[in-house]
């Protein structure tokens, strides 16, 4: 975050989204470093022009939305990921959510939404749709209902509060009519969300690395399944 | 029924052409053996000549699909019989009484051909054909004519049977070749049209919106639009495997996102009993024609599907102007039933309950529990 200024990064590979979405990010003031129109692409050039917002479409013709999120994460410094995407693939978006993606926006949100979710996520806040808060939601009860094996970590849980929240998300309230509804604050309901966010990446981090150790695999080397 | 099969028969008329040369020679051999027995040797020699060219001619006929018909197996039936019961002529009186007939196991060829040409009917009417001329060759019914009789009743009923299953599994097979084939296509579609018809529908949607007036009515519409396609392509409508009643619900529930109506689900399958599901998704377009007839236009809608093990929770909320407490049991009582009756009545039905929570402002939510 140099001196407070975003710095975008789009990846899409439909020409006109991509032009589209640089356009508006860029009449809204925020400066648009790069675009790319494929996931290599993507990540070669990420270095260079350093943004801090990755815009980011899952479907890419030459690697996974989430192979990109990975790698784009990877780096230092690393952007932070914004899913912006027109895909019904459910497990998709959810990969990418446990990747270290920030947040999840449909192609159909207006322009508004999208250079809001921009700022938010430059900023390090998670940015759901209730569609996303459905699938983070069915996956935490995957992984509570999921045989684990015996000795491994505890599946993450939410808290009820978190629960509450992620349903409320979910059923299509606005953080301020949750808050309102919950007698919390804003900014608690924010914190909320990320936290059952960060749980659920964490988990997957340790996943990666305890299968990267049962592999005799090296931490430094690539991790990928 | 061999109409349809054409792959799994070919070994099985191989394995017929071979026993056919095989039982040829067979033939010959006992012809020679007991040549000294006959009347007349030299007729002999003319019924193994014919055999031998029919074994020929049948092993090429039979070897070629389209030749393969009702006339081909008639004509191997005639003959087969035909030259059997030459043997009265040949060998005269008492010659049965020493050796086989002069087709000997050769016979046995044309009944199995007919098994698999004309079914398990045509090779046990062959079978007690044969019988019948074993008992008119030999003028009596013994032990010989039983053992020959059963010997062709099995093998032909094995053999019509094993062409029957493989022909019914090579039409399942067929049709799973075809519908692994329906099944590429339209992931291929649903690529293609992902990748281009739904960007551009998203497009107009959103550059529409931005314009305002006319263009934002036909933003919404190409929104409207994208939302029915990407419903229609995202799923399959697919059946769990081994429990072929059961159903994903998310699915079904995913073909009702439209512009104003927003579907939020867990990554992976809900699957329900297809009575089920159906009684719930009927129960959700009930809540959803209620938002239609009294909402406001605009008014939009979540659904959400959980799955919390033993029990499947769906909710319609909408952010439409709700109902002051108490209306819908009024409505309840006036006998106007409509959400009372479609909702609450479907869901009890399958042993669930309904929640509504309405007030004045605050939209109305209707929390389905269905047990599983």
């Amino acid at each position: 975050m140099e001196h407070g200024g975003i710095r975008v990064m789009v990846v899409d590979d439909h020409p006109m989204w991509r032009d589209a979405v640089a356009r508006d990010l860029g009449e809204a003031g925020l400066e648009v470093v790069a675009t790319a129109g494929d996931g290599r692409t993507a990540v070669r050039v990420a270095p260079a022009a350093r943004p801090t917002v990755a815009v980011l479409d899952l479907q890419l013709p030459d690697m996974s939305g989430v192979a990109v999120t990975r790698e784009l994460l990877a780096q230092d410094p690393a952007p932070r990921v914004l899913i912006l995407s027109a895909s019904g693939e459910h497990q998709d978006v959810l990969d990418a959510v446990k990747a270290g993606a920030t947040g999840y926006l449909v192609k159909s949100a207006s322009s508004d939404e999208l250079i809001a979710a921009v700022r938010r996520v430059h900023v390090g806040d998670a940015v759901f749709t209730p569609g996303l808060a459905g699938l983070v939601l069915g996956e935490y009860r995957r992984l509570a209902a999921a045989p684990r094996p015996a000795e491994r970590t505890e599946a993450p849980r939410l808290t009820d509060r978190e629960t509450e929240v992620l349903r409320l998300v979910a059923k299509g309230l606005t953080y301020k009519q949750i808050a309102t509804r919950l007698i919390l604050s804003h900014r608690t309901v924010q914190n909320h969300v990320q936290n059952t966010l960060n749980k659920l990446q964490l988990h997957n981090r340790v996943q990666l690395v305890r299968y990267a150790i049962d592999q005799g695999i090296d931490q430094g080397t690539d991790a990928e399944e | 029924m061999g109409a349809a099969a054409v792959g799994f028969e070919v070994p099985l008329w191989r394995g017929i052409a071979v026993f056919r040369a095989a039982a040829l020679v067979h033939a010959v051999a006992l012809m020679l053996q007991h040549l000294g027995r006959m009347e007349h040797p030299a007729l002999a020699w003319g019924v193994t000549a014919v055999m031998a060219v029919w074994t020929a001619a049948a092993g090429y006929a039979y070897a070629r699909p389209e030749w393969r018909c009702r006339p081909l197996m008639v004509a191997d039936l005639a003959i087969a019989f035909a030259c059997m019961l030459s043997t009265r002529l040949v060998g005269g009186a008492g010659y049965l009484d020493a050796a086989p007939p002069l087709t000997a196991t050769w016979f046995a060829a044309a009944p199995l051909a007919a098994a698999v040409l004309g079914g398990r009917r045509w090779a046990v009417g062959a079978a007690l054909g044969y019988g019948a001329a074993d008992v008119l060759l030999r003028g009596a019914f013994g032990a010989p004519v039983l053992n020959g009789v059963v010997l062709l009743l099995l093998a032909g009923y094995a053999v019509g049977y094993m062409a029957h299953i493989a022909a019914e599994a090579e039409h399942r097979f067929a049709r799973a070749v075809e519908l692994e084939a329906r099944t590429r296509e339209r992931e291929r579609l649903a690529r293609s049209i992902h990748d281009s018809v739904l960007q551009v529908l998203a497009m107009v949607q959103r550059r529409g919106t931005a314009l305002g007036g006319e263009a934002a009515e036909l933003g919404r519409l190409a929104g409207e639009q994208e939302a029915a396609l990407r419903g229609l392509i995202g799923r399959e409508p697919s059946a769990a495997p081994g429990r072929p009643e059961a159903v994903d619900l998310c699915g079904r529930l995913e073909a009702l996102a439209s512009a104003a109506v927003t579907v939020s689900t867990p990554a992976t399958e809900v699957s329900l009993p297809e009575r089920c599901a159906a009684e719930v998704e009927a129960a959700v377009r009930a809540a959803l024609a209620n938002v239609d007839r009294h909402c406001p236009p605009g008014t939009r809608v979540w659904l959400l599907v959980e799955d919390e093990g033993g029990t499947v929770t769906v909710t319609v909320r909408d952010d439409g102007p709700g109902m002051p407490a108490g209306r819908a049991e009024r409505a309840a009582a006036d006998g106007r039933l409509g959400i009372a009756q479609s909702i609450r009545g479907r869901i009890r039905d399958l042993g669930g309950e309904v929640a509504i929570t309405t007030a004045p402002g605050e939209g109305t939510e209707i929390e389905m529990r269905v047990p599983r």
